[in-house]
């Protein structure tokens, strides 16, 4: 009895099983993220908690009589500090997150000693990365949405601007966030335990991007370097569009560099994705954990 | 030996050292631009309304020192059991005929040393970066501090039995560290707070710890006056010690009843 094979074998990929494999990939990490659900807690309470240290130090330093907040205003521009501190604060905990949920994405799945098996399917490998970022926007965005929402209705934090052209801001920041998250996540492969590079990254943001205070305030060095950190182009940008009504031709010269940075990330994550996999492999450090 | 065996551990990885000493710098590096973005060349006037002074920098510095003190003691116990908990050796230590809380206070004393060791680097550090420029009575601030800490090894006692019950309180610890702190004045007077939170700051007793502390080595203005807050925190200290013994060891009959020691 004869078999008819198909004309194509099932172990050289083309486009459709690549983004079959995407979409499995997807369908399985929405699956895992929904499973536990506490995630939902902490949804609510992270972006209210983590702003309150500095809004309240804020709110010291404005002093009984608001003297110490027409300074502030002066010096920023900025009407309202409460709304000024929580975009410089979200932009950080996004950087963040991403690090820690992209960035350890093939880490924890090499701990669960999947990595290996899944490895040796005939699926565009990279795809794993991008799967696993789906989820991790969608609950980005939520988590942006919700921030909004608190601050809006608790604080009376009000938007001076448009809101499409705050998202405008935000793709444009996307690739160079999630590039640099792909970069990371290849890096984990092979070093393992990297949470003191976690903290270096989320610690130049906090130090150079200013997501408290505006950018000028920083010594001359320190302004230069600022300016090779995409964050700091995010948190001008989407400052910009809330409280100041900015159009595209005023976003330019934050839309432009951020764009560009995500090119540079993204071609320098997906290269270190593809060199520290071939690495991983000649050394066995796939299956090791 | 539970001491010795946590320094040894805790020197075998000096990049905890450095991470331990460098973190609060970076978490309190915006709070000094910001400050700047609220100053008049060099004084944050508004600052000065509420506490007294217009170096908010001493004032954080030090509320920062003090916070990394109540980590370790009010956090340390519970995440040593949790550590326990997740190495499957917290049911053979409690075999083992030492009391309990013995166990739990063994389990801070190396990190005592090592927090004191890593905030005066801190302090020297940040002292060159921002200043620090205490100009009031050290010793007063440092003996004021001990009832604080030997207080809030009651609430790590506590902390500890919830751990033991809970045995995943990451969340809870969290959540609960940056509210007490943020609650308690760690980075501000409390006085700014609106005024529907400060009855809960004043609650706590730690509220009075961060302020007489500040009152001695920075003069600023306190709550209360000082000796009234060193009276309080002396009461706050037995109080807390009792009643924190009091939930742990009513937590660890449940536990053993239960016979959940040895899950995690």
């Amino acid at each position: 009895m004869e078999t008819s094979l198909p004309s194509r074998s099932l172990g050289q990929p083309g486009f459709l099983s690549d983004l079959r494999a995407f979409g499995a990939i997807l369908k399985r990490e929405w699956r895992i993220f929904m499973r536990y659900p506490s995630w939902m807690i902490a949804l609510f309470i992270w972006p209210l908690i983590f702003p309150m240290m500095y809004i309240l130090t804020g709110r010291a330093l404005s002093g009984p009589d608001g003297s110490g907040l027409k300074v502030f205003t002066q010096t920023t521009g900025a009407t309202d500090f409460i709304g000024y501190i929580v975009i410089g604060t979200t932009v950080w905990m996004w950087q963040n997150i991403v690090l820690w949920d992209v960035g350890f994405s093939l880490r924890n799945e090499q701990m669960r000693g999947t990595l290996e098996s899944n490895w040796l399917s005939p699926t565009w490998r990279f795809s794993y990365l991008l799967g696993h970022t789906g989820p991790q926007i969608i609950s980005m965005l939520m988590f942006i949405g919700i921030t909004a929402l608190e601050f809006g209705f608790l604080f009376g934090v009000k938007l001076n601007g448009s809101v499409w052209m705050i998202l405008l801001v935000m793709l444009a920041a996307v690739p160079s966030i999630y590039g640099l998250g792909f970069a990371f996540a290849s890096l984990v492969i092979t070093v393992k335990e990297a949470n003191a590079f976690v903290f270096l990254i989320r610690g130049l943001v906090m130090i150079f991007c200013g997501i408290t205070f505006p950018i000028s305030l920083l010594p001359g060095w320190m302004q230069s370097f600022a300016m090779w950190l995409p964050p700091t182009y995010l948190i001008h940008g989407m400052r910009a569009a809330a409280f100041s009504n900015a159009g595209v031709t005023e976003l330019l010269p934050d839309l432009t560099p951020l764009v560009l940075f995500g090119v540079v990330w993204l071609v320098i994550g997906y290269f270190t994705f593809l060199l520290m996999e071939r690495r991983a492999r000649q050394t066995g450090a796939i299956g090791q954990y | 030996m539970i001491a010795r065996k946590d320094w040894k551990v805790f020197w075998r990885y000096p990049l905890n050292a450095v991470s331990n000493i460098f973190q609060p710098i970076i978490w309190i590096t915006p709070i000094y631009f910001m400050g700047k973005a609220f100053s008049t060349n060099g004084q944050a006037i508004g600052f000065a309304q509420y506490s007294g002074t217009g170096d908010y920098m001493s004032f954080i510095l030090l509320g920062t020192v003090l916070s990394n003190f109540i980590l370790t003691v009010f956090w340390g116990m519970g995440f040593a059991l949790k550590e326990d908990m997740d190495a499957g050796v917290l049911e053979s230590n409690w075999l083992t005929p030492v009391s309990r809380l013995l166990i739990l206070v063994g389990r801070t004393l190396t990190s005592l040393l090592t927090t004191t060791i890593t905030s005066l680097f801190m302090l020297a550090i940040a002292g060159v970066l921002f200043g620090f420029r205490p100009t009031g009575n050290t010793l007063a601030a440092f003996l004021t501090a001990i009832p604080m800490l030997l207080g809030l090894y009651g609430f790590g006692f506590a902390f500890a039995g919830i751990v033991l019950l809970m045995r995943e309180a990451n969340t809870l610890v969290d959540v609960s560290s940056f509210l007490v702190q943020g609650l308690s004045g760690a980075n501000f007077p409390v006085k700014s707070l609106p005024y529907w939170l400060i009855p809960i700051s004043l609650m706590l007793p730690l509220t009075y710890g961060f302020d007489a502390v500040r009152g001695w080595l920075l003069k600023t203005n306190t709550l209360l006056p000082l000796q009234t807050e060193v009276a309080l925190l002396i009461v706050f200290m037995f109080v807390m010690l009792w009643f924190g013994a009091w939930v742990f060891y009513r937590v660890e009959r449940k536990v053993r009843t239960l016979g959940t020691l040895g899950q995690h």
